[in-house]
């Protein structure tokens, strides 16, 4: 067949133009913005490392923002990812309301990011939301409500498991748990760690829950200080968005390590199907 | 063949990128065809549903002038308004704080209003107002109202409760054993007053009592000292269970939702008299008296305040249209009608004669209340510098350490004034 390249690109083109524009080149402007004195208003004048000197040295609340954002990616993504197991390896059975319940499940996830959901959140769990010693587990609470999306992907997982490795098991006696643990957890674990990477960068990046609940303040006493609310107050109320850049590639380059040790982990703990131990 | 295609394909996407954020930019007046501006501010829906009616009329009058609007309690609006700025979205018509004024002029957002294609008619406003709103000898934002400083109380519960009301020469002492009296008899359940201790406003006042201020020639007038026992007498309050405790507290942003005092669990605290429209009675459930500061020394401390100003954004490219709706607003007669007290006293006397003949429920209260104590008020100070709109942030935020209990009251003063040097100096 006679290549026609010219329409590839013709097809291609929304997508290339996408990531040019509102991704690549913002990115690239955001870089740039990190080593000015960007104000949002005027013309911006190179400092260089200034912004990031500033960040390690002379901001206490810069460190309480790490501090609050690192606490809430410890508790909730794993609580999220077993909620999501929990509730997958119940819906994954043959009945008839399974397509009622997965949907039933799965709405919290359609609505949990929206300003409507944590607005509602803020008045139910009002008590807990004041406290500075609570505010974060209502923050956690709504993550893990919407664990929706890696439920989805864990029950397509739980799903290819072939089945004869179960009917393997039972002919050799083993119980239900020891069954979950030395075959489902196994063959799952690609599924697993997936999850875990996708909803670490996530948590690492939530923003809308806490900038709703403490009413863009990050209180009571900065114990909802999200980084990324941080990094809001000081792009768009203080007018430093050199150092909200700085702040953003900060967390750019730790969510990238992140990642990385992640992936340095799995060779130990995922299995993949038709690999050789 | 195949490369030329590929080209064109590129290049009509970008020429549609391209003619999409295009735009006519003439700054000229454009008499007869049909102009739609920006309006935003902010409020509540009282102050809404009164503006929207002016806007009604000043479009009738003006029918190829639309007005579309929108408004947000303070906080918000003001994030909302950097966003717009940053994104080149600005409304032509902005309402503009005092406190963020030099910020915003100073980083060339505005539009001059006494030179040039946004140029307004201020001849009704003292100069007194108008030097609120110049930076360096220019006019940024026109205030359409002044104000100043007020404590109102709920007098039924006062008088249930035997509190001693306000009177001439009241002190702060006097204040907390009347609060004191309020939530003792109704056992904590109606608060004497809202905690009030993280609001810099208030704290500005009760410096000017002692001859000090916010800021001198930019910089930071106080010490630490000043902030720490400012916020000793409100903890003390706190303690004795006479103003809202912590949970209560930390949640006030403005709003009438997150109001003690609106929310019937709280009997008084500070504001502005611009904030009595027609139906704060009813917002609040109940009826209020106006009355003066405390003070230890003798001295108010109040000014008389512009309530808030209007300007224009330097990028718009309908600014003899803003103009129009700014003029209109100020200094039509019948708009001063229908707008009355809503945002303040108005700063136009001719309109303000009319308004104050007019008036009934709250804003009349607060007329009258402005009545007594206008010849008792300084001038405003000089518009703060920039960066005050951050200090001012910091100086709530610290005071939750403050109610929260985590750190002292000699430390958390210490930290808000590193915080606020670093504020005002970078």
């Amino acid at each position: 067949m006679k290549e026609r390249p010219g329409w590839a690109y013709l097809f291609l083109s929304p997508w290339v133009l996408g990531v040019l524009l509102l991704t690549l080149g913002p990115m690239a402007a955001s870089l740039y913005l990190s080593f000015t004195d960007y104000d949002l208003f005027s013309t911006p004048n190179w400092i260089g490392l200034g912004n990031y000197r500033d960040l390690f040295t002379d901001d206490e609340r810069f460190f309480t923002s790490v501090w609050v954002t690192v606490k809430y990616v410890l508790i909730s993504t794993p609580l999220k990812l077993a909620a999501a197991l929990a509730v997958a390896v119940l819906l994954n059975r043959a009945s008839k309301a399974q397509g009622f319940y997965r949907s039933a499940f799965y709405a919290p996830s359609l609505l949990g990011a929206s300003v409507a959901v944590a607005l509602a959140w803020r008045v139910i769990f009002d008590k807990w939301a004041v406290n500075p010693d609570t505010s974060i587990l209502v923050l956690v609470a709504l993550a893990v409500w919407q664990f929706g999306a890696p439920m989805v992907i864990f029950l397509a997982g739980l799903q290819q498991v072939p089945k004869e490795l179960y009917d393997a098991s039972s002919v050799d006696g083993a119980g239900p748990w020891r069954t979950f643990r030395s075959v489902t957890l196994p063959m799952l674990s690609p599924v697993i760690f997936f999850n875990l990477v996708l909803e670490t960068i996530h948590a690492f990046q939530a923003f809308t829950g806490a900038f709703v609940i403490s009413g863009g303040r990050g209180g009571p006493v900065d114990s909802t200080l999200f980084y990324t609310l941080y990094l809001y107050q000081k792009g768009f109320t203080e007018f430093r968005m050199g150092y909200a850049s700085a702040m953003a590639w900060v967390l750019v380059l730790v969510v990238a390590l992140i990642t990385a040790l992640l992936f340095g982990t799995s060779r130990r703990w995922v299995f993949y199907a038709g690999e050789e131990r | 063949m195949h490369r030329a295609l590929a080209s064109a394909a590129i290049a009509a996407l970008l020429g549609i990128t391209t003619v999409a954020c295009g735009s006519g930019d003439e700054n000229t007046p454009t008499e007869n065809k049909q102009v739609t501006i920006r309006f935003d501010w902010w409020g509540n829906a009282d102050r809404a549903e009164i503006t929207e009616k002016a806007i009604d009329l000043f479009e009738q009058k003006n029918p190829n002038i639309k007005v579309e609007t929108s408004f947000a309690e303070f906080n918000a609006y003001f994030q909302k308004l950097a966003t717009q700025i940053a994104g080149g979205g600005a409304p032509d018509v902005l309402q503009m704080d005092y406190r963020y004024v030099r910020e915003y002029a100073d980083r060339n957002v505005l539009a001059q209003l006494d030179n040039g294609p946004a140029k307004l008619d201020t001849s009704g406003v003292t100069q007194q107002l108008l030097s609120g709103g110049s930076v360096n000898g220019k006019l940024y934002g026109i205030p359409p109202t002044q104000n100043t400083q007020v404590f109102s109380y709920d007098f039924k519960q006062w008088e249930q409760s035997q509190a001693v009301p306000p009177k001439d020469g009241w002190t702060w002492n006097d204040l907390k054993a009347s609060a004191q009296k309020v939530s003792d008899s109704t056992q904590g359940k109606v608060k004497g007053l809202g905690d009030f201790g993280g609001i810099e406003d208030w704290f500005e006042v009760w410096l000017r009592q002692q001859g000090k201020n916010l800021y001198n020639e930019g910089k930071i007038a106080y010490t630490a000292a000043d902030v720490a026992k400012w916020w000793e007498m409100t903890d003390a309050m706190r303690r004795s269970g006479a103003v809202t405790p912590a949970e209560m507290t930390t949640k006030m942003d403005g709003s009438d939702a997150n109001n003690p005092v609106t929310q019937k669990l709280a009997s008084g605290g500070f504001g502005y008299d611009s904030g009595f429209t027609a139906k704060s009675w009813e917002i609040a459930g109940r009826e209020f008296k106006l009355s003066p500061f405390p003070s230890d020394t003798g001295k108010l401390g109040q000014y008389a305040k512009p309530a808030m100003m209007f300007s224009i954004s330097q990028r718009s490219e309908k600014k003899p249209e803003a103009a129009k709706l700014i003029n209109f607003l100020i200094n039509d007669a019948e708009a001063g009608k229908i707008l009355g007290m809503s945002r303040g006293l108005p700063a136009n006397a001719k309109v303000r004669d009319t308004v104050g003949a007019a008036l009934t429920g709250p804003p009349l209260v607060a007329f009258q209340y402005e009545q007594t104590v206008g010849p008792k008020l300084e001038p405003a100070p000089p518009p703060p510098p920039k960066g005050a709109g951050t200090a001012k942030a910091s100086f709530q935020r610290i005071y939750d350490d403050v109610i929260f209990q985590r750190s002292s009251i000699q430390q958390a003063a210490e930290k808000f004034m590193a915080d606020a040097q670093k504020a005002i100096t970078s």
